[in-house]
């Protein structure tokens, strides 16, 4: 599977606050998947494969509204939130490199101002299933989800606050260097983050993804094929998505429990690409909040639980010094919360060249997706 | 002193929860083949696949795993809710095996606690007993060393 597979295009839509998207979410998807083959200079009759996580907008509609040539794949995967940016890029490379298609755009639109909002629950008179041991106490948001999981980490590993805002701290940061991103201008201070109210301990307001409008694609081509488009072809070194027996469990069982899910995900990435963290010279960490983060940092294996504090410090994770800059474009935190596809789109970016925090020679580029959730995923671009 | 509104998430019975939340005991699934303990209730067993289970009645006492304050009601039902604590709670006699549960009045991980059960009643007129948590210290009777 080494690089079989290539990202020859990215686009987005424009990112808005919640709720100020003049279009439809299925026009943000048309937009940012017309933006991706634009990118790419392929013509939308050359797409014929769609893969997306958690999708309202189907491939029906997209390939009518979009004049795609004639899908001989279609796919989408499993799990609850972010957890599919990566994994939706894995399914692409494999139906690639199967051959079941050659031209697959790979997206995510998410339109919470004009659907659910992810902070918000509904009214729950009746809870079934796994449901049924959590919803009746008032635990069925994310951000209460995981706050769990990060105060036990906290407490096992000696994890500080100031470690949950240097996470954050560092994607406004970067932010402030990218004109896409819906903080761009509008800095974050260390005081204003610990001044900020609790949305569930130890989780402050900060701590927590935003909700926004927007769409963003990517489009992959086989390698061999990446060779005649516009832009330089970054090629998929590896992907892995999955869990551990009893990952995820309801209720928090799982026997890991505080977990990211993201232990077996780090050892079949790295075990698949041949590299190992410490060639990693940039990722992307998908922030749906700070903590799971700072624990699918340890089970990537980029440091033990116990030094993610050193980890984190000190810049350590800031563009342009830092030992690994994460969450170059602002991420969910400051550039906008696209499900996490906009931390696929960046990095990308990075391989290109093109990011607007962008590490000098990076060859390697990471992108880790959805922890606290399970099936985790991850993929690894590189250089072709 | 139930710390969500009385309307608030009843859990609907079926084959596999209806001992946990109509006992008002810590009744927990038990594989019939092999034994194992599992919470929450399955269909299947995840040791060995099992699909016939009895019940085993454990100590009523936990001691605090893991928690949250919930301070932003995502609920409108909730508003006047918040804030109210979330405990993870781990059972003394099976420790591996966690239960979700509200608390009142300060709460820290390592905490021992003790459950008491609080009746539900869904729209259809059935009752359920959801476990709660209180500071076994803080028990009528309880030991002060």
């Amino acid at each position: 599977m080494h690089g079989r597979a290539a990202v020859v295009g990215v686009g987005e839509s424009r990112y808005y606050k919640r709720g100020e998207a003049p279009d439809t979410e299925f026009q943000l998807a048309c937009t940012a998947i017309r933006n991706a083959v634009e990118d790419a200079g392929l013509s939308m009759r050359d797409i014929d494969g769609v893969v997306a996580y958690m999708e309202r907008n189907e491939p029906v509609r997209l390939s009518a509204a979009l004049g795609m040539g004639d899908l001989d794949f279609t796919a989408q995967t499993f799990g609850g939130g972010g957890n599919g940016a990566g994994a939706a890029v894995t399914i692409a490379d494999a139906a690639i490199a199967a051959g079941y298609a050659e031209c697959v755009v790979v997206f995510r639109s998410l339109a919470q101002g004009q659907f659910g909002r992810y902070g918000q629950s509904g009214r729950a008179r009746r809870s079934r299933g796994a449901g049924a041991f959590t919803v009746p106490y008032g635990m069925q948001t994310p951000a209460q989800i995981c706050a769990m999981q990060t105060q036990r980490y906290m407490y096992d590993h000696g994890i500080s606050q100031d470690s949950l805002a240097e996470v954050v701290l560092a994607s406004y940061a970067h932010a402030q260097r990218n004109p896409r991103a819906i903080r761009y201008g509008t800095p974050l201070t260390r005081e204003e983050y610990h001044s900020s109210r609790w949305i569930a301990e130890p989780l402050h307001l900060y701590d927590c993804c935003p909700e926004n409008d927007g769409a963003a694609a990517i489009i992959v081509v086989s390698a061999e094929r990446s060779r005649d488009t516009r832009k330089q072809p970054v090629a998929i070194i590896a992907g892995a998505h999955g869990l551990e027996h009893r990952d995820g469990v309801a209720a928090f069982g799982e026997a890991g429990f505080p977990t990211a899910h993201h232990r077996h995900v780090g050892e079949q990435l790295w075990k698949r690409s041949g590299v190992s963290p410490r060639d990693i010279p940039v990722a992307q960490f998908y922030e749906n909040f700070t903590g799971p983060v700072l624990m699918a940092i340890a089970e990537m294996g980029f440091c033990e639980p116990g030094e993610l504090n050193e980890f984190v410090a000190d810049g350590n994770i800031r563009w342009p010094d830092g030992r690994l800059p994460i969450n170059t474009s602002g991420g969910n935190l400051g550039e906008a919360y696209i499900h996490g596809f906009g931390n696929v789109v960046e990095a990308v970016r990075q391989v290109r060249g093109e990011s607007t925090c962008q590490v000098d020679g990076a060859e390697l580029s990471l992108s880790v997706s959805g922890p606290g959730y399970a099936p985790g995923s991850a993929v690894l671009f590189g250089t072709l | 002193m139930a710390a969500l509104p009385a309307g608030w998430g009843v859990p609907e019975l079926d084959a596999t929860n209806r001992a946990w939340f109509t006992s008002g005991a810590l009744a927990v699934q038990q594989c019939a083949s092999c034994g194992v303990l599992q919470h929450p209730p399955e269909e299947v067993c995840h040791q060995c696949g099992g699909t016939s289970f009895d019940v085993n009645v454990l100590a009523p006492r936990g001691t605090v795993h893991s928690y949250t304050v919930v301070h932003y009601a995502a609920n409108r039902a909730l508003v006047d809710a918040v804030p109210y604590t979330v405990v993870l709670v781990s059972l003394d006699d099976a420790p591996h095996l966690r239960v979700v549960g509200n608390m009142e009045g300060d709460v820290e991980i390592g905490m021992p606690v003790v459950p008491y059960w609080e009746e539900r009643t869904a729209e259809d007129g059935t009752a359920v007993l959801l476990p709660q948590w209180r500071n076994a210290r803080s028990e009528p009777g309880a030991s002060r060393s």
